[in-house]
């Protein structure tokens, strides 16, 4: 576990560092992933099933808005629906212009939901997006989550009736509006997957906001079940073909990825919780509070620095050599300073302690344990201007 | 000298400033009757046009027995009908706007207090 958080403090670390160049690259990722899903499942006009536009698009999206990737994403969805027909385009076009209308001017934070519902419905993984918003959103979130699964079964409805309509002539109309109108109001899954992940974001916000042991995995646990079995219920009265297998799978992974949210989010050490109450003239207060599992990323000490007079120029180089290869068993480090010295630095890479104290609980010997790491040589020259950083030079 | 409680607040309300603060600046800006009422008709606004596009797909979704019925129907049952259906419509989607304003223009005046609250703390640190 020691091992898990050092990785997660070291990814943080290097994102907070690294924010400007890693954003961008997450975002041309998705948005790539996005359109070519798009392309790959609808790809009615050829002139956008194109990769070199997939990825002009993408670099686009990487550095506007992410509000960019919905309005890049509704935009090929909406051409490739009017490759098919005119009639496609205009119910594609009604149904989200009622989804902004109505639902995302409230929410539009979290537009991109709206993007992914969709993307892991098709990638068989529909369970993840309303437990993971139950865990990191709020109640609203199911608004977001709702629209996605339109959005989804208007994209499905459209596929699934592509043939039908290419086979219509263009006198057909109203047919054509007819097929797809009936084809999303009267889709029984629909209601049924709307219904359930809607229950599933609260019951996932109400049981992690309780104040009990392990929330977060119950709320996951308890978002899961809920949400198999309003789909199985669903499935039963309106026979809307939701496969146990791909349902218990879809499961697995939400799991995985719910855990890893929490992981990155929520990680306490409930072994230490801690129960205190006390009063003031107005109220008496029951408190609990339970520490973050964190550890501080490793980092090199300088312990000792031993400054060495240099010998003659002429002696120099040999003595240096001999030096070099003998510290670097030794644990010492070489640094040149501008008066001809050399100083034979020790340093000492810490290991934190497992976790933190919680308040007015802390180790006395606590600083004792934080050192107790791996003690490190670094006999390169180079040292000073390398990680300069790390290092707590004691002069 | 840097005073590190100085910098300190100064960072987190510059943070603010650019993230949050931006939008709670601006609701905090109206005086809370005057939001919810542009807020709610803005709402209105939305209701009235997603409520014409559903009445024209509805129209268009049977065009032909429509153009055929409509000279057979009773026209001023068929208008109040229409205009009931509207009326509920705006009332629900209003309220619910109303609602949801109400709430984040209280979270904002809330959040925005805080952050005044860190100004006189800034200023009471600059006349030391």
């Amino acid at each position: 576990m020691t091992a898990l958080l050092e990785l997660r403090e070291n990814l943080k670390k290097i994102y907070s560092r690294n924010e400007a160049f890693i954003l961008p690259v997450i975002k041309f990722l998705l948005s790539f992933i996005v359109l070519s899903i798009i392309n790959g499942k609808m790809g009615y006009m050829t002139k956008i099933d194109n990769m070199a536009i997939v990825l002009i698009v993408s670099l686009l999206c990487s550095f506007l808005p992410t509000g960019f990737m919905v309005v890049f994403a509704m935009l090929f969805t909406m051409l490739h629906m009017y490759a098919l027909s005119i009639e496609t385009a205009a119910v594609g076009l009604v149904v989200f212009l009622l989804l902004y209308l109505l639902f995302l001017r409230f929410t539009a934070k979290e537009a991109l939901v709206v993007v992914l519902t969709p993307i892991l419905c098709m990638l068989k993984l529909p369970y993840v997006m309303p437990v993971a918003m139950g865990l990191i959103g709020t109640p609203a979130s199911c608004v977001s989550v709702g629209c996605g699964v339109v959005v989804y079964y208007l994209i499905q409805t459209v596929i699934s009736n592509a043939p039908t309509i290419n086979s219509m002539g263009a006198e057909e109309a109203t047919a054509k509006l007819r097929l797809l109108i009936d084809g999303m109001l009267g889709n029984k899954a629909m209601l049924v997957m709307i219904v359930a992940f809607t229950v599933t974001v609260i019951v996932v916000y109400l049981i992690r906001r309780m104040s009990v042991d392990h929330s977060w995995t119950i709320a996951m646990a308890a978002g899961i079940m809920i949400e198999v079995l309003i789909l199985l219920v669903g499935d039963l009265m309106y026979d809307t073909n939701l496969s146990i297998l791909s349902a218990l799978l879809g499961a697995i992974v939400t799991v995985i990825v719910c855990k890893v949210i929490e992981f990155f989010r929520f990680c306490l050490d409930y072994s230490r919780t801690e129960k205190v109450q006390f009063e003031d003239d107005e109220y008496y207060y029951y408190v609990k509070a339970v520490p973050k599992m964190t550890v501080s990323a490793p980092t090199n000490t300088v312990k000792k620095i031993n400054t060495q007079r240099r010998p003659a120029p002429q002696s120099a180089r040999p003595a240096e050599q001999g030096r070099s290869s003998g510290q670097s068993r030794s644990g010492g480090q070489n640094v040149r300073s501008a008066e001809g010295s050399a100083r034979s630095v020790v340093t000492e890479r810490t290991a934190p302690a497992r976790s933190r104290a919680p308040y007015g609980q802390q180790n006395p010997y606590r600083g004792r344990e934080m050192t107790g790491g791996r003690s490190v040589t670094i006999s390169s020259d180079h040292m000073a201007q390398d990680d300069s950083d790390d290092y707590e030079e004691l002069f | 000298m840097l005073n590190e409680e100085k910098i300190i607040l100064m960072t987190q309300m510059a943070s603010y400033e650019e993230n949050e603060g931006k939008k709670n600046m601006a609701i905090g800006r109206y005086f809370r009757s005057d939001y919810i009422a542009i807020q709610v008709l803005k709402s209105i606004l939305c209701a009235t046009i997603a409520y014409a596009v559903c009445f024209a797909l509805y129209v268009f979704y049977d065009f032909e027995t429509f153009m055929q019925d409509i000279y057979k129907m009773d026209l001023i049952s068929f208008a109040k009908n229409v205009l009931l259906y509207y009326g509920i419509t705006v009332v629900v989607y209003g309220a619910a706007s109303y609602l949801i304003c109400s709430l984040r223009y209280a979270r904002a005046k809330k959040s925005l207090k805080c952050y005044y609250n860190n100004l006189k703390k800034l200023n009471s640190i600059y006349n030391e």
